[in-house]
């Protein structure tokens, strides 16, 4: 035989080789397994340290909280913790916790538990990305006695139980944090949840076993102990695969399936679809108070006009996805439905331009005034269909007589960039979460992300006075009401669509129920019929 | 290396140390591009670690102490490149774990994909070159021209997609035990290696239909030796070398373009660990990436020359 003839011969042999001895491994008989779907492989997964939705599907049933919030009647239900206190100038939290409780590794839950949790989340040498800041004006926790602890604050915090509700502040087995350290504990996480971290190989799987001896479980919990004995979570990060892991038969699960998929898998009679509404901001683009022609009222709300957000949102994301109607989608809790924003109305926004100045005084099209061009610099972030609504939004307001210039942003660092640089009028940004104190990041002068670079000492004081009232929800709802007009009435906003999370499961799955914060799963209470 | 039967002049090797000083270089380089593109171009990665939490300025301020971003940049390349030499690549900014652990821990799944992406490109270019150049003018070679053309202009993307299709297609298909693997190595395999294919299968295509028509060849038919296999040989080693370096390229590509297939397969490897670590601002990882392609990228192409050298001798003298 000859040469290349000979390798080609080997190659074939090494490629048979590889696929007969891929084959040949051993498949004992299984647990009763569930196949999950993520849809995106996170930079580490320790909820106390790193920030990531996509790793609250396994871990929030790894962890429990103090407290829960139960997403039908948006109030907070005992947890870990039975009962609890709030002092009345509201800085003081006792929490009454439960005894029964024991970590998947053996070490009792208790006061001190809750106080090394808190020690690790808030170490500044951890870098916590998000459950630091959850904490809010935290200053100290005390702990009364074995089965008692008091979070001292040094200024009322609203937000407080919704924080204490999320897996980012979800309780640790003091021994295994101890024993793993910030950077190799994700790999060995262990909770007081209904199911137990098994392994975790990055980009490649997560498992997760039940735990038999759950008998804590909060009310929201249908189940008291999960029948689904594994559940392994694998990763389908590129949009079109999700579809075909489902039909393949890859997973019983996955998230964020594109509408299209979602309407074709759902009525071809083998899978359900769960639309999930996400609560927090509705995806939406801040106009930017300090950069003209956008730090005209008049301009800012002829472009609010101009948008046909129903239009848009039923192009982009099918019949699926509700028209936003506010500065939070309709599902958070401070949600103000009886502040509403204007609807398409492409005359009005004309006139309202004219009537403020602008003309086309030399006939290209593009109007102008004072011999400055309407001239928008439209910045969308590159996640969640942003470049596709920011490009009809670009017609939309080509139409209205503006030039626009798009420009996609390669990821939040570079996003982060631009409006650092203050380069744009119109940017894109939304956040999800479920206390509406996330506005006092948006619309506060001093937010993190007020982008519109509002400094209104109305909405300032209203969203530190909605803060500060733990104890008012009704108080705290009517401020809310409030910011909402007044970023309404200067035309901050353009929201666009609430967040809808399209989640397909195969007909064996039953009992697919999501938290409070909608990405979450419930998958204590999954059932898998033969 | 090379082989010794031959007696390579001590000049090639002196030739080679050459290069491995400029390999260095080049390595340099590629950190020093890297350094600066990621941290000018990517923005503040302290805003992106935070992206998903609601911290104030202060808290923001004070994580970008803790990692040492609020350092003058030029004093951090230095911090880094010390940190190289020893090697030492820092650490992730999202989990504080060594880079180098990380990137361990995902290489050999990109070196299974890679490797047998290469088997697979080398293959099947020597194959649809061949069949291209012997059957030239003819139905046959025409497809396989066809095919290669094909390879070169279909993204992996599409690719991925339309082999996940008929693999999902095929009915009984997910019952069956070989599907696992076929799914998880070797249809990536056969469609990273496809893409990969149709440069090799043209050069190949080319030296053979050139060297076919050389009077050596008609020389060879007149002393009787039987056509087919050994005109083939005779004609293809000439053809070979440009196909090899052309390889090595390959090789080099694959390792660093497994980045899709990765995707589309949901594989773990560096082209998803690289995708990830820019899109979240984790520049470590992505510099250590670099620093790793770089090095892979060298040995390839010292591999190419060798092998080069031991196909064609009069290449000997020359590099």
């Amino acid at each position: 035989m000859n040469r290349p003839a000979r390798s080609l011969t080997a190659a074939a042999f090494i490629l048979l080789a590889l696929v007969l001895g891929a084959a040949c491994s051993p498949s004992p008989t299984e647990p009763l397994t569930l196949r999950y779907g993520l849809t995106l492989a996170p930079t580490g997964i320790d909820p106390h340290l790193n920030a990531s939705s996509e790793l609250g599907i396994p871990l929030s049933s790894v962890y429990d909280t103090l407290v829960f919030l139960d997403p039908a009647t948006g109030e907070f239900v005992p947890g870990l913790a039975e009962r609890w206190e709030i002092s009345p100038d509201g800085r003081t939290y006792t929490f009454h916790l439960r005894e029964d409780v024991v970590f998947h590794d053996g070490t009792p839950f208790n006061a001190e538990a809750v106080r090394a949790n808190f020690e690790y989340t808030l170490d500044p040498e951890n870098h916590s990305q998000k459950a630091a800041s959850m904490l809010g004006p935290f200053e100290s926790v005390e702990i009364v006695d074995e089965s008692t602890v008091a979070l001292h604050l040094s200024e009322p915090f609203a937000p407080l139980l919704d924080s204490l509700s999320q897996v980012y502040l979800g309780m640790a087995s003091p021994s295994a944090l101890e024993q793993w350290g910030p950077a190799d504990y994700q790999f060995h996480q262990v909770g007081t949840g209904p199911f137990r971290f098994v392994e975790y190989i990055p980009n490649d799987h997560l498992t997760l076993a039940r735990n038999p001896d759950y008998a804590w479980g909060p009310s929201i919990y249908l189940a008291s102990t999960a029948s689904i004995e594994r559940i392994v979570f694998t990763f389908y990060e590129a949009e079109p695969t999700r579809a075909l892991a489902l039909q393949g038969g890859e997973v019983d699960v996955v998230g964020e399936v594109p509408p299209r998929d979602a309407a074709r898998l759902a009525e071809s009679g083998g899978f359900a679809l769960t639309p999930v509404a996400i609560p927090g901001q509705p995806l939406q683009y801040f106009f930017n108070t300090r950069r003209p022609p956008t730090d005209d009222l008049p301009t800012r709300q002829a472009l609010l006009l101009a948008v046909d957000r129903e239009s848009i949102v039923r192009t982009i994301f099918g019949d699926y996805s509700p028209v936003a109607q506010g500065l939070l989608s309709a599902v958070t809790p401070g949600f103000s439905p009886d502040v509403s924003f204007p609807s398409f109305d492409p005359e009005a926004a004309r006139d309202l331009l004219v009537q403020s100045g602008w003309a086309d005084a030399d006939g290209d099209g593009v109007l102008s005034r004072d011999g400055q061009p309407l001239t928008i610099a439209l910045v969308a972030p590159n996640w969640g269909s942003n470049p596709d609504v920011a490009q009809l939004l670009q017609a939309a307001w080509e139409q209205l007589g503006a030039e626009v210039t798009l420009q996609v942003a390669a990821g939040f660092g570079p996003l982060k960039e631009i409006q650092a640089s203050g380069a744009y009028n119109a940017i894109g940004l939304n956040f999800f979460g479920t206390d509406p104190d996330l506005l006092r990041g948006f619309y506060a002068s001093d937010g993190l992300y007020n982008w519109s670079g509002i400094a209104d000492a109305r909405i300032d004081d209203l969203l530190r006075q909605a803060s500060q009232l733990p104890l008012d929800p009704e108080g705290r709802r009517e401020r809310h009401r409030q910011v909402a007009e007044l970023v309404r009435d200067q035309a901050l906003v353009l929201p666009l669509r609430d967040y809808v999370d399209l989640v397909v499961s195969s007909n064996r799955v039953q009992g697919l129920r999501f938290s409070a914060l909608g990405w979450f799963p419930h998958l204590i209470d999954l059932r898998l019929e033969p | 290396m090379v082989s010794t039967s031959d007696r390579p002049a001590p000049r090639a090797l002196a030739a080679l140390g050459g290069r491995l000083a400029t390999a260095a270089l080049t390595a340099w380089a590629a950190v020093t591009i890297t350094f600066f593109a990621l941290r000018l171009g990517t923005g503040d990665p302290t805003a992106s670690l935070l992206a998903q939490g609601l911290a104030t300025p202060a808290q923001a301020e004070a994580l970008r102490h803790e990692l040492g971003l609020d350092r003058p940049l030029l004093e951090q390349y230095f911090t880094f490149l010390s940190g190289l030499v020893r090697g030492d690549l820092g650490l992730s900014l999202y989990t504080g774990r060594p880079v180098l652990r990380i990137i361990a821990e995902q290489a050999p799944s990109t070196a299974e994909l890679a490797g047998l992406g290469l088997v697979v490109a080398v293959g099947l270019g020597l194959l649809l070159g061949i069949v291209a150049a012997w059957f030239e003018g003819r139905a046959l070679g025409r497809a396989a021209a066809g095919l290669a053309g094909l390879a070169t202009a279909l993204p992996v993307a599409f690719t991925g997609i339309l082999g996940l299709l008929l693999l999902v297609g095929l009915p009984g298909s997910v019952a069956s035990p070989v599907w696992a693997p076929i799914r998880r190595l070797a249809l990536p395999g056969l469609v990273l290696g496809y893409a990969s294919s149709g440069a090799i299968a043209r050069v190949v295509q080319a030296g053979l239909s050139e060297s076919l028509l050389r009077p050596y060849i008609l020389a060879a038919r007149a002393r009787g030796v039987r056509p087919r296999a050994r005109i083939l040989w005779h004609a293809l080693r000439p053809a070979l070398p440009p196909a090899v370096s052309l390889g090595a390229l390959e090789a080099a590509y694959l390792f660093g373009g497994t980045v899709v297939t990765e995707t589309v397969f949901s594989r773990p490897g560096l082209g998803r660990l690289l995708v990830g670590a820019i899109l979240q601002g984790d520049f470590p990882i992505a510099q250590g990436l670099v620093v790793l392609a770089a090095i892979v990228y060298t040995a390839s192409h010292f591999a190419a020359d060798a092998l080069a050298m031991t196909i064609d001798p009069r290449l000997r003298g020359q590099i």
